[in-house]
């Protein structure tokens, strides 16, 4: 658990050995309640991340970034508008994702100028 | 709308504080109309099903839009400057978070505007009460995909979080040298990445089983449900307290003028706690029959190994300190007070014979009150009078901070302590009406309430009174330890005009003074 940022996936790995020694535990006791498995839905996704930080290098200084994302605002109210309509009707889901894909589309094109702007 | 889209993390922190603020007034105000009902036995102002959707909101609204966010937002707005980050990782990915939390909170009490009303089915929502038979109607539907978007968005709050403190840290900030809090906000961050998924999933489920059905059906349907509910439903309560112990313990080291006692034990139990807090989940269903009473049983005594740890910890750091008894330090003492009544009665809860007898009462209520409002909620208050110069560049006012410190014990305890009576003696829990010989206790409880509110509205005050006559707080006005001191108040756009002080330890600030004044002692020492 020493050395540089890339170093942080010690307390991961004994958090997840801890979760499945107690999912193990569980197993074996209750003579294989079904239960047990949940203890793995905890550690699976944050040894993913932390076996994806240890393959792609932490950036070294400030990323330039837009400092207002719009389409971010846009996107989230277009997945919030689709949610709701599964119960106020197909209308709605439509407009949510038809409001999120235009979003999604704004976002892809501010993040393609912003790389733009940092690769000149 | 440039603010409500900026993408740096202490704009999105300060959205997420605004709106979790604004969450919390909703949910107490429903709960003091639930106290004014209570006053007395009998009916007076709501009726049985209005009484179901002021519980029911209250509940929700301070655990998923109040309590977890305002958490998460600390942690945002924070981890960055103590592990001495330019930036948050994915600032897009915590904006989309915030705002999914925010449509999701007020889809939930847009319930109220609907024919049926709100979701009225508890914060837990337990099959088969909530299913399209026991709670028909859209204010439901609305509150499962209200809960479903604001536990997704906190879910993305904390990963941002998360990838920070694994990717962003400054060179020479190790995993052993991470300040208390960016510890606290780690483990927290594991709890929120391993349940909240789960959460989302089951109310999605739970939309299939009241529109299409089959899901949550037959004799184990809802354990079934039970089971993926409070594998999120318990670990969310320690979501709620770890940061703020995390706060408590940075308070107390600045006002002891101390380091931090016993640091790597903190982190080691900080690891075994996180993962015991997600192996209880079963003591919610002991009078279910349908779990290991004695594995879960075990789970939840040991929980009291770590806590232990962590309050000797916090006494340790006091002891042969030079305690300053400054507004964040009066509310981080509350907090340690008070939330040992919270740990203590969970003994009684984690027993399965004992919890027999108190289950499903007010006794219950007290003792999650106890953790959550006289413990977590101080803890938070502690955070906020200690950073808030940090934030804003201004001091809050110190009389006010403490009046408004000793209003909130008298409320709290007021309000919460007579529902330990009020459990023990029989008095169901969410029920509008009760026998009048439980009158009395009922209405100190609910003056009681009163007097919380009061509390709040002060706390409330001072935050607008120091904001517009603002005196000024200076980098570091408490003599801190942690690198968020480093920098101006408030921080500038990147967090740090000027290089990083040498990170040779938890408190790389503290080790700065220790190091000059070692230097100045030398000097002394010469001439002489």
């Amino acid at each position: 658990m020493t050395g540089g940022p890339r170093a942080g996936g010690g307390p991961l790995l004994a958090w997840s050995s801890i979760m499945i020694a107690l999912g193990l535990m569980l197993a074996i006791w209750s003579g294989g309640e079904a239960a047990a498995l949940l203890f793995l839905v905890g550690p699976v996704p944050l040894l993913l991340l932390a076996a994806w930080s240890r393959l792609r290098p932490a950036p070294g200084g400030p990323r330039l970034l837009a400092r207002v994302s719009i389409p971010v605002v846009v996107v989230a109210i277009g997945v919030a508008l689709a949610a709701i309509g599964l119960t106020g009707g197909l209308w709605l889901v439509l407009v949510g994702a038809e409001v999120g894909v235009f979003g999604l589309v704004w976002l892809i094109v501010e993040i393609r100028s912003e790389r733009r702007r940092a690769g000149g | 709308m440039s603010r409500l889209a900026a993408t740096d993390h202490k704009q999105t922190a300060a959205k997420i504080a605004v709106a979790s603020i604004f969450f919390f007034l909703l949910s107490g105000l429903l709960a003091l109309t639930m106290r004014a009902e209570l006053a007395q036995p009998g009916l007076q102002f709501v009726s049985d099903h209005t009484y179901d959707e002021l519980f029911t909101m209250h509940g929700s609204g301070m655990i998923y839009l109040f309590l977890t966010p305002a958490a998460l937002g600390l942690g945002l707005y924070l981890v960055p400057l103590q592990v001495g980050a330019s930036q948050i990782a994915a600032p897009r990915l915590a904006l989309f978070g915030f705002w999914l939390y925010l449509c999701g909170g007020l889809t939930m009490y847009s319930g109220f505007l609907t024919n049926n009303g709100a979701g009225d089915d508890t914060w837990t929502a337990t099959i088969p009460l909530s299913n399209s038979t026991g709670t028909p109607g859209m204010g439901m539907d609305l509150w499962v995909i209200g809960v479903a978007l604001a536990v997704f968005g906190s879910l993305l709050i904390a990963i941002t979080i998360l990838l920070t403190i694994l990717r962003h840290r400054a060179p020479g900030m190790t995993m052993l040298r991470l300040p208390v809090f960016s510890w606290t906000m780690l483990a927290t961050t594991f709890m929120v990445v391993g349940s909240f998924p789960v959460l989302v999933v089951a109310m999605g489920l739970l939309l299939a089983e009241r529109h299409l059905g089959g899901v949550f059906t037959g004799s184990t349907g809802s354990i079934v449900y039970q089971h993926l509910f409070w594998f999120y439903g318990h670990p969310v309560v320690y979501v709620m307290f770890f940061p703020f112990v995390g706060a408590v313990g940075e308070a107390v080291a600045t006002f002891s003028r101390k380091r931090f006692f016993g640091y790597r034990a903190l982190v080691v139990s900080l690891l075994f706690f996180t993962a015991l807090s997600m192996a209880v989940w079963g003591h919610h269903m002991f009078i279910t029959g349908a779990v290991k009473n004695q594995y879960y049983s075990l789970t939840s005594s040991l929980l009291a190994v770590p806590a232990g740890i962590e309050y000797l910890d916090l006494i340790g750091t006091m002891i042969g300190g030079a305690i300053v008894l400054r507004a964040p330090m009066l509310f981080a003492l509350g907090f340690i007070a008070q939330f040992l009544i919270g740990v203590l009665t969970g003994i009684i809860v984690a027993s399965p014979p004992l919890d027999d007898h108190v289950t499903g009462t007010y006794f219950i209520v007290a003792h999650f009150h106890y953790t959550l409002f006289a413990g977590s909620l101080f803890g938070l208050l502690a955070g906020v009078h200690y950073w808030f110069p940090k934030a804003t560049g201004a001091m809050l006012r110190e009389r006010l901070a403490k009046a408004s410190f000793w209003v909130l014990v008298l409320g709290a305890n007021l309000t919460f302590f007579p529902m330990f009576f009020l459990g023990y003696d029989g008095m169901p829990r969410r029920v509008a009406d009760y026998e009048p010989r439980l009158g009395d206790l009922n209405l100190l409880s609910s003056i009681g309430a009163g007097v919380i509110a009061i509390g709040v509205l002060m706390v409330l005050a001072n935050l607008v009174v120091s904001l517009r006559r603002r005196e000024p707080a200076g980098d570091d006005p408490w003599g801190a330890q942690t690198l968020e001191w480093w920098t101006s108040s408030p921080p500038p756009e990147h967090n740090f005009e000027r290089p990083l002080p040498q990170i040779t330890s938890h408190a790389p600030l503290l080790d700065l003074r220790e190091h000059e004044e070692e230097v100045r002692e030398r000097r002394v020492e010469v001439p002489a």
